[in-house]
């Protein structure tokens, strides 16, 4: 009983960080209809930096993911309107070998920057143990996930409660009306695609600062956040986090109680079954589908 | 039509004349290399260039007939000449299971769906060590019997002959089934899934045509592979794979039966080319996909097309300058249907 405690808080917390790296591709994938196979290397992205802000220019980890988000926003705005402006009306392919293209640049090329070792990103707090009742945890952990909380309550507040979250659900539900009204959607998109860049690479240094970071993890990164995205629906927050934690959850028993080997099949089983069985993702509100 | 029939026979007969000019074993290699990724890159292009749906998932085909030959051969002992229209058949069989599930399914789904199942299979490559030795692959694929006194040389030669006939047999059937009715019944979904409905063309029986077909034909280029380089491992269902055959068919023109050769062509040799430049040769490839998204958005072939619209109009052009094909309205549509 105590094991399966243990498990399922395994699994709520992997879940929540596989939530977290998922929530820049449900505003990517989910609002602007770019299948971002770059996101993995984005993420990548923000762990490497984090690592070479808090080793290499001596910042406190908070600073450092400040800079890694200011930086990475940057890019990413940039990313979109010199890159995948030009593609915007083209349908998915051209937005599918784009990001394949850029994830092979940016992973190969920060393979010659920094080589294949794990880097340690410098973690903010101990990684002591903490106990509730019969399950131990870090505290490094717990505290990651209240990050992740944080970072999903700051990216909803961004989309319901803002200007700039107003323009952005206009522009995605109709470009053409949004246009009329006066939204630059140009810049809209641009944001939108930026703040998913933001999103997944502090994902990737504050995981960094638990796991490690390293250069080849993009692919992976990707395939579990698509497998996310899909099950709890596109472009539903909700649907992600929900997404997330039942991906760890079901991992984390499955790894458990089953076999340790064969773990990554469940969450492609998962999806092959979601799309089957209920293609619009378990919790979309619209009935959008395939 | 005419003008693709000349390319393609121009092209055969050209690659026929190779093994007779080349002595050189590397260039002999690198041949082979370019016959069997253009039967990959004519394969997928049968779903991605005529059903129009983008499919990521093509590297299970590949690696099923890999697979499927290397078993059959080592612990089996059956001749090539057998193992490579199983391994073909055998992969058929799982595109039509695949395609059964996944061609109900459009737009980003049908992407994401098709790569789980390359990555399903790829992770039971690696975990079902009774069947498939796991990660170490299997070694050792028996050469045919004729090559047991043969050279080095003899032997590339030998297997150079075996991948022209099968290119030859992938673009005989990729042609027939292009202009049959079938095909011309694909190409109507690609261009608009509602009208092609309305006239009574079932996307599913014909999609699924297509893939059936395209699986067949990468299933026996990879049992071919696994003959060549006699070692089949889990790398066989690995993205990179994937990313090489996509990267072929869009260079080259998807929806064309001889953009993919080009595409094949072009690849092959860049890859090699840029091996000269080592470490940095991943980071140009990459460059390299993002130039020709931007700058060649309908493939080598859609440009030369384009080129030839415009110096002898058809008819019903004649009054304004060519443009280039309008955007397809599918691709909107397709992401929200009830």
């Amino acid at each position: 009983m105590d094991l399966l405690l243990q498990y399922l808080a395994n699994g709520l917390v992997t879940g929540s960080f596989y939530a977290l790296s998922a929530l820049g591709l449900t505003l990517i994938l989910g609002l602007m209809r770019v299948v971002n196979f770059a996101h993995g290397e984005l993420y990548m992205l923000g762990g490497v930096m984090g690592w070479w802000a808090t080793t290499r220019l001596g910042l406190d980890f908070f600073s450092g993911l400040v800079l890694v988000a200011v930086a990475m926003g940057a890019f990413g705005w940039l990313v979109d309107r010199f890159l995948i402006e030009r593609i915007r009306d083209q349908g998915e392919e051209a937005g599918i070998l784009l990001t394949i293209g850029l994830s092979i640049f940016l992973a190969n090329t920060a393979l010659l920057a920094v080589g294949t070792a794990p880097l340690k990103v410098e973690a903010p707090i101990s990684a002591a143990p903490a106990f509730i009742g019969p399950i131990v945890l870090t505290k490094l952990r717990l505290f990651a996930v209240a990050v992740c909380a944080l970072m999903v309550a700051a990216a909803w507040l961004t989309i319901h409660k803002t200007r700039l979250g107003r323009a952005m659900r206009a522009t995605f539900q109709d470009p053409t009306a949004a246009r009329l009204v006066g939204i630059r959607t140009a810049n809209v998109y641009a944001s939108t695609f930026a703040m998913g860049t933001v999103i997944a690479s502090m994902a990737g240094m504050l995981l960094g600062s638990i796991y490690s970071a390293q250069v080849a993890v993009g692919g992976l990164v990707s395939m579990k956040a698509f497998v996310v995205v899909i099950l709890g629906g596109m472009g539903s927050f909700a649907g992600a986090i929900a997404g997330g934690l039942l991906l760890g959850v079901a991992e984390a028993l499955w790894g458990g109680y089953v076999a340790t080997g064969w773990v990554d099949i469940i969450g492609f089983a998962l999806v092959i079954l979601t799309l089957v069985f209920r293609p619009y993702g378990l919790f979309a509100k619209r009935a959008e589908r395939a | 039509m005419k003008f693709e029939r000349n390319c393609l026979f121009a092209f055969l007969a050209l690659a026929a004349l190779v093994p007779f000019a080349v002595r050189d074993q590397y260039v002999l290699h690198i041949a082979i290399m370019v016959l069997f990724y253009a039967v990959l890159a004519t394969s997928l292009n049968l779903v991605v260039g005529y059903v129009g749906e983008f499919s990521l998932g093509h590297t299970a085909f590949l690696g099923t007939g890999a697979y499927a030959a290397a078993i059959l051969s080592t612990q089996y002992g059956w001749p090539m000449w057998l193992t490579i229209p199983v391994a073909g058949l055998l992969s058929a069989l799982v595109g039509a299971l695949i395609g059964a599930i996944t061609l109900r399914l459009q737009g980003p789904f049908f992407v994401i769906v098709t790569l789980s199942f390359a990555e399903v299979l790829r992770l039971v490559a690696d975990n079902w060590i009774g069947l498939t030795n796991g990660p170490m692959g299997i070694a050792g694929v028996p050469q045919p019997g004729v090559l047991a006194e043969a050279g080095n040389l003899a032997s590339k030669q030998f297997y150079y002959a075996v991948a022209w006939g099968l290119l030859a047999l992938a673009l005989y059937l990729s042609w027939r089934f292009v202009h049959s009715n079938a095909g011309r019944a694909a190409v109507a979904i690609r261009e608009n899934r509602y009208v092609a409905q309305s006239i009574g063309v079932r996307p599913l029986t014909y999609s699924m045509l297509a893939l059936v077909l395209g699986a067949l034909l990468s299933g026996m280029a990879g049992g071919f592979y696994a003959h060549y380089i006699s070692f089949v491992g889990p790398e066989m269902f690995r993205f990179a794979f994937m990313v090489s055959m996509i990267i072929m068919v869009l260079v080259g023109g998807k929806g064309t039966l001889v953009g993919p050769l080009i595409g094949a062509l072009l690849v092959t040799f860049l890859e090699e080319y840029l091996r000269e430049a080592k470490e940095l040769r991943l980071s140009i490839f990459g460059l390299a996909v993002i130039a020709i998204v931007l700058f060649l958005p309908q493939g080598l072939m859609g440009f030369a097309g384009r080129r030839r619209e415009r110096r002898n109009p058809a008819p019903a052009a004649a009054t304004g300058p060519a443009t280039p094909p309008a955007p397809k309205v599918a691709h909107h549509a397709s992401g929200r249907t009830a």
